[in-house]
């Protein structure tokens, strides 16, 4: 039997199609049919143009491509012999913005996109948890509108700032509104504390066992009742191998296969278009979406806040992934775990910046004068590693390669080996499960496949 | 207020970043309720839970709000949706539709996305359905992404007052006829023609790092971004996102001959605006040449 069904409440849209044998599913083909050509449309601008560009790949990450960007072409000065210096000011208030991001993202991620489908697995009547008009989605969003100020002050804007550039940042906040910027940030753990995961943050970032869950109270205690209730402990297991190219300073960069392996060796990145549709019209039967395959060494990994809990060794999220795996369960936990940690980091980031060091300062050599030289990057988004690769002749953008975190989720099959998410799916006993699976690793269509 | 009373509004995501329903998200929180409370949205892809955009197209209830995200195109090599191109699914849609608002960059002029050029027809929805027999002119709520506060304002007015005049472009007057330079902290630079850097509070970023902001409607630094910000206050120069020449080339600088700017602010003479700059820069206002906070 086949079944094919259109997935909608991710970011995008995808489509599903499923060979079910006895009643569970024994092939999962995963289709994003929408192709926006971004690497293409970056031909030929000027390198900082790519800076405006680039976060208009994603409406929820844009910070994330707006950083690899920034990144990129201060890796071109690198490997032109000429690296920048770039103030440890300007450093903290591009780690801020881009924390602050990933918070917004996640809780919306959670009270949007995931909760209300679990909830849905006991009752029909979604009471506070029903979009657009639970008491706590509406909470949710506000929280989230809320934070997301606190990146508007540095950034000017959000969605879509470009105040990163090469050679530190545009903006230069005051005192003040740094301490503006730490409010912000203090509603936000008082909704994590209220309504996430009903424990003091403190005493929540304690936690460094399993048997930790039975402390918890609030949303996520809820959620995880009703996640063993309904199995989705069970449901949602790949390869258990995880990648995390980037680094900062509460995430670790390496692989986990069996065991943890520190370092990335980027060249060892391998991207196949083995499966996906061209912009040539010779598209082969095999063909069936515009998102490709990537490997490292030949090897699906996942990416994502679970391979982050991984590989930077987060005790708590380990000690779940010893007892449930790499399940929809221990996925969803990692993401809100992430949550947490990273309002407490930023607070802290926040208060180190000295705001007498200088914001920005100008490279000596404009990227217009380059030929023949390439930078890459890559760094921690929401949904996971994100690589950027750029290179520049006679002054302007030759080509430009971007490999999202859901390119690695969501990729179709490589010779003969199912993609990440595709693994999880098959073993599935219901649509409605493999949904779940799938928005487990937080689908975004328009990254996919920019 | 009753459910059936309220106007419905169907949020259409074509090709798009998501990020005006982003920006939609980040509006002021009771703004964002009072409009879940006054409109009735029955249909947004990421938002609402109950149905599918399958039910929508087909059913026979009228929209009152038709809200595009996004550019359109008939082509479904590069862009599908629900298993139809974009521009068949608003085709259907459209003639359910009263008002029909165009949210953002990309569905007004087309934006980035229309910058793809082996993707031949991505077009804005006016593009499109100009000729389309509408009771009312499409509304182009031009801004990458649309400022949320100005989708609100636009909702809200149309709610009560059933008609909202439009500049050239189909924007709201009220919203686009001042431009991006009014109400920018930095005006008084501007005036006095002291120049900007990147990474600080001082100066105008109109001499080097290519601010558009007086050749760009909008208001955005009339209705704070988050409450809270503007880019040009932040430090970032306005790039013209509200405009249909959106994006423009080399968009960080100031394109100049023999040092002077390509293009002066909208309706002055070049002539004239070299003379006055001639003369303000011969005042040495200290003032404006230190640290402000100095
Ligand atoms: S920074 Fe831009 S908007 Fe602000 S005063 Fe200068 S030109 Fe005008």
């Amino acid at each position: 039997m086949k079944t094919v069904d259109i997935v909608e409440r991710i970011e995008g849209e995808a489509k599903l199609n499923c060979t079910w044998e006895n009643g569970l599913i024994s092939d999962a083909r995963i289709d994003f049919l929408n192709f926006r050509g971004f690497e293409y449309i970056l031909e030929n601008k000027s390198p900082l143009d790519a800076l405006i560009y680039t976060p208009r790949i994603c409406g929820i990450c844009g910070q994330a491509h707006l950083k690899a960007t920034v990144d990129a072409l201060e890796n071109v000065y690198e490997n032109i012999g000429e690296k920048l210096e770039i103030t440890p000011k300007a450093k903290l208030l591009r780690e801020i913005g881009l924390n602050i991001e990933i918070i917004d993202s996640h809780i919306k991620w959670f009270y949007m996109f995931i909760l209300p489908d679990i909830v849905k697995l006991e009752t029909e009547d979604l009471g506070i948890y029903e979009p657009i008009k639970g008491k706590r989605w509406l909470e949710a969003t506000k929280v989230a509108s809320e934070t997301i100020k606190s990146l508007a002050i540095i950034g000017g804007q959000w969605p879509h700032t470009s105040y990163m550039i090469p050679g530190g940042v545009m903006s230069d906040p005051t005192l003040l509104e740094l301490t503006t910027m730490s409010n912000y940030l203090d509603g936000t753990i008082k909704f994590f504390e209220n309504s996430i995961s009903g424990v003091s943050i403190d005493k929540y970032l304690s936690f460094s066992k399993y048997e930790n869950i039975e402390d918890l109270r609030g949303d996520l205690k809820y959620f995880s009742d009703l996640s063993l209730k309904y199995e989705l402990t069970k449901y949602g297991k790949s390869y258990s191998q995880f990648i995390s190219l980037g680094e900062n300073t509460i995430f670790k960069k390496g692989r986990f296969k069996n065991k943890l392996i520190n370092g990335i060796d980027y060249t060892k990145i391998v991207e196949s278009e083995k499966n996906t549709f061209t912009i040539e019209d010779d598209n082969s039967e095999d063909k069936h979406t515009w998102a490709k395959s990537v490997l490292y060494k030949d090897e699906f990994y996942e990416s994502g806040p679970l391979s982050r809990a991984m590989i930077s060794n987060n005790k708590f999220i380990r000690s779940i992934y010893t007892k449930y795996e790499d399940s929809i369960y221990t996925r969803v936990f990692a993401r809100i775990n992430e949550v947490a940690l990273l309002l407490i980091e930023t607070k802290k980031l926040i208060s180190k910046i000295d705001i007498s060091q200088e914001s920005f300062l100008e490279p000596k050599i404009d990227l217009k004068k380059l030929d023949g030289v390439y930078g890459e990057s890559a760094i921690e988004a929401t949904r996971g590693s994100l690589f950027h690769k750029v290179s520049i002749n006679e002054g302007k953008i030759f080509s430009y390669n971007i490999i999202t975190p859901s390119v690695w989720n969501l990729g179709p099959k490589y010779n003969n080996k199912f993609g990440v998410a595709q693994n999880a799916i098959i073993g599935a006993p219901s649509i409605d499960i493999s949904k779940l699976i799938l928005r487990s690793f937080d689908v975004c269509s328009v990254c996919t496949t920019h | 207020m009753k459910n059936k009373e309220k106007p419905t509004v169907v949020w259409f995501q074509a090709i798009t970043c998501n990020g005006n329903t982003h920006s939609l998200l980040s509006a002021n929180s009771n703004r964002l309720e009072l409009f879940f409370d006054s409109f009735n949205l029955i249909y947004h892809p990421s938002l609402t839970i109950d149905k599918s955009l399958d039910d929508i197209l087909n059913s026979n209830s009228k929209i009152d709000f038709l809200l595009v995200e996004g550019s359109i195109s008939n082509n479904k090599k590069f862009f599908q949706i629900s298993n139809n191109s974009t521009y068949n699914h608003l085709t259907k849609l459209i003639k359910k539709a009263t008002y029909v608002i165009s949210v953002g960059s990309c569905a007004s002029f087309g934006g980035i996305h229309a910058m793809f050029k082996e993707h031949v027809g991505v077009k804005s929805v006016k593009e499109y359905f100009d000729k389309t027999l509408l009771k009312h002119q499409i509304i182009n709520l031009g801004g990458c992404p649309v400022h949320p506060e100005w989708l609100l304002q636009t909702m809200f007015l149309l709610k009560d007052y059933g008609r909202i005049a439009l500049d050239n472009e189909g924007r709201p007057k009220e919203l686009y006829s001042s431009l991006v330079h009014h109400g920018c902290t930095r005006n008084e630079y501007f005036e006095w023609k002291v120049e900007g850097e990147f990474g600080t509070k001082e100066g105008c970023l109109f001499y080097d790092q290519g601010c558009r902001g007086p050749m760009t409607h909008g208001s955005c630094n009339k209705i704070l971004w988050n409450d809270v910000s503007s880019k040009t206050r932040a430090g970032m120069p306005c790039v013209g996102c509200t405009e249909p020449t959106f994006p423009r080339d080399d968009m960080l600088n100031t394109k100049k001959n023999i040092g002077i700017p390509f293009e002066v602010p909208l309706g002055i003479p070049k002539r004239a605006y070299l003379s006055i700059t001639g003369v303000a820069k011969t005042f040495k206002i200290d003032r404006l040449n230190k640290k402000l906070m100095d």
